[in-house]
């Protein structure tokens, strides 16, 4: 049984704004085991994104507030930390790297300046040595021409080398657990596949867990052996990878599936894609009963008042969903 | 199929001069766009398919005169559009319109929905107020928008519905071409889907024809009759959609088609990645523009520019392997 590095438990995070308290991330749980690829997938506004930067206190608060729950993080509670605490873990044995490279960068400063900072931070290292590091981290990220590459400023890297800059100086102080927040949806699909191609060597190479967050389940495929799919704030379905893919249960992750263009299988020209009815609901409008069931093609009376739980259909899987686990 | 020519482009070029520093030598020009040429015939959704920066939307800003050309022809219904004066081309654009990928900065935050569908109508001579709040209702219902839209301010709606006004304002003024950038590139994958449909269903209806420019071609496989693929401000493969997915000759499209994660096959399939991007490339003089990158290529690759032949009947690629 391999061991969680890290867990959540309960997690429920809301923001104050003028529309009242709005509940971002209603209660969920779940864990990444060491050396684990987990993928949080969902719509924007699902709550993933703000899930992950709960991990690594990175909300502002307020507006936001951390409700209730627990984060454990070998052995302790990471919400129990003081933010002095906090510093040490985060981008030491917690890092992250963001969607857009461009605007997670200091602009200002050049690429070597950037990594030395976190490493000076971190580590005992001195100026000239965390410089050699630096440079080591950005050929290992593949960089072409890597010590020519310190003096560079973001601007004049292209989307793709900055993500790998941004990737470097995560990996840094080595961390335990990488947390991607849809690392790739800003590149196309060459470059793409070759950050998925990086992460997947260098999980290899240092045994770390990567939290993968996306909204592209060809992505998951690729890389994930874990999926957790969120709808309006709740786990609605996780499971292996490769199984939720082949033989989804919730009518979310089947709908979801099912819009995705692929390779070959339109049957003819003009034929059209499936496709779920209405859209992802703002956070102050949530539907009351299960959230999804406004948009769900097997819509059931009871779905409308009263919320499902998550819950255990076959090892490993659990989703929550009213309708009998053989319909499904 | 239809045969009657709606938009011919010839040797469409686009440089872009970049200013001269202090005590520098003028730099050579960026060849965003570098002769591309291609016939849309009425009704039919052509896909324009690369990597970003490799002149896609240049190409098509161009083309409907967005930016002034640097050389080339464009022939729109018989009419030479780079000979036509500023108020000429004014009155032709009703009939051709574009769709932009990301639709918040399309749209003017500040103005309602409604004011928002209107403009099209009143910028192009349509004065009767009340007619015009009746034409902007109906096209709201002809993109599933409903007429409580109508006063919203763009911030109300989400994004789908947000690309639905953009599709809905394009579509105003009945035009025969649509040039769509991206246009479903910035939104949810449930969402996607419903705009890709949406778009389908209007051009049977209306009976437009398309650009459509993307780098998914998981997207443009459903969407379009013919493909070309762009690759540093040139076409280097142009085909039939069944040619494209089923025989893909150009080495680079083959890789993109390489690229598309796949929901079945996981990373168990050995993929080759191509290396590299387009950013990092020297503009070079001489021999394939593909070349730093290829991973087929020969000695007379280096020394001789590839031009876009036919291999097949409606299948052109500018490979010197492949021809």
């Amino acid at each position: 049984m391999p061991s969680p590095e890290l867990e959540i438990q309960n997690l429920k995070v809301s923001f104050s704004t003028p529309k009242g308290k709005l509940t971002a991330v209603n209660g969920i749980s779940f864990h990444i085991n060491s050396g684990e690829t987990l993928a949080l997938v969902g719509e924007s506004g699902c709550g993933k994104t703000v899930s992950a930067l709960s991990i690594l206190r990175l909300l502002p608060e307020p507006p936001a507030e951390i409700i209730s729950g627990k984060i454990l993080f070998a052995g302790q509670d990471l919400l129990s930390l003081s933010s002095k605490q906090f510093q040490d873990l985060r981008g030491n044995a917690i890092s992250m790297i963001f969607q857009d490279p461009m605007t997670s960068l200091n602009p200002v400063l050049t690429v070597g300046e950037q990594i030395i900072e976190t490493l000076l931070r971190h580590t005992n290292m001195n100026r000239q040595e965390a410089r050699k590091k630096s440079a080591e981290l950005l050929s290992r990220v593949e960089l072409p021409a890597p010590k020519e590459k310190l003096t560079h400023y973001p601007h004049q890297l292209s989307g793709g080398m900055r993500q790998r800059v941004m990737i470097a100086m995560a990996l840094a102080c080595k961390p335990r657990v990488l947390i991607a927040d849809e690392p790739t949806t800003a590149l196309d699909v060459l470059i793409q596949s070759q950050i998925l191609d990086l992460l997947h060597s260098l999980k290899k190479e240092t045994g770390m867990s990567i939290l993968f967050i996306t909204h592209d389940l060809g992505v998951v495929a690729e890389i994930a052996q874990r999926v957790i799919v969120m709808y309006a704030g709740e786990i609605i379905e996780s499971g292996p990878a490769q199984a939720l893919l082949q033989k989804p249960y919730h009518p979310y992750t089947k709908g979801l599936i099912a819009s995705i263009p692929k390779l070959g299988a339109r049957d003819q020209p003009g034929s059209r894609l499936e496709e779920i009815s209405g859209n992802v609901p703002s956070l102050d409008q949530r539907p009351s009963g299960c959230p999804f069931h406004p948009r769900c093609p097997s819509v059931m009376d009871q779905c409308k008042s009263q919320a499902p739980e998550l819950s255990q259909v076959e090892p490993e899987r659990y989703t929550s969903c009213h309708l009998e686990p053989e319909s499904l | 199929m239809n045969t009657e020519k709606l938009l011919v482009v010839q040797d469409l070029k686009k440089h872009f001069q970049p200013s001269k520093k202090f005590l520098q030598t003028t730099p050579a020009p960026v060849r965003a766009v570098d002769g591309i040429s291609f016939t849309l015939l009425k009704g039919e959704t052509l896909g324009l398919v690369g990597e970003s920066g490799c002149g896609k939307s240049t190409a098509a800003r161009t083309l409907l005169r967005l930016l002034e050309p640097t050389s080339g022809q464009v022939s729109f219904c018989g009419t030479q559009l780079f000979d036509l004066k500023e108020a000429e081309m004014r009155t032709l654009r009703s009939e051709m319109q574009i769709i932009f990928q990301d639709p918040y900065s399309s749209v003017n935050p500040g103005r309602r929905i409604g004011k928002i569908l209107q403009e099209p109508f009143e910028i192009h001579g349509f004065k009767d107020n009340k007619e015009n709040t009746e034409k902007a209702k109906h096209l709201l219902k002809q993109v599933g928008l409903t007429p409580g839209h109508f006063n919203s301010y763009p911030h109300e709606l989400s994004g789908g519905q947000l690309q639905r006004v953009g599709i809905a304002r394009a579509i105003a003024l009945s035009p025969k071409l649509i040039v769509a950038d991206e246009p479903v590139s910035a939104l949810d994958v449930s969402i996607r889907a419903q705009v890709i449909n949406l778009l389908l269903d209007l051009k049977e209806r209306l009976n437009m024809s398309y650009l459509f420019i993307s780098h998914d071609l998981g997207v443009v496989e459903y969407f379009c009759d013919r493909v070309a693929v762009m690759y540093l401000g040139k076409i280097i493969e142009f085909a039939d959609n069944e040619q494209i997915y089923n025989s893909p000759q150009h080495p680079y499209t083959q890789a993109l088609l390489n690229a598309i994660p796949n929901l079945e096959s996981g990373r168990d399939k050995q993929k080759i990645t191509l290396k590299g991007d387009i950013s990092m490339l020297a503009p070079q003089r001489k021999g394939c523009a593909f070349l730093n990158r290829c991973p087929i290529k020969e000695k007379r690759c280096e020394e001789q520019e590839p031009v876009l032949k036919e291999i097949a009947p409606g299948h052109q690629v500018a490979c010197l392997l492949k021809s």
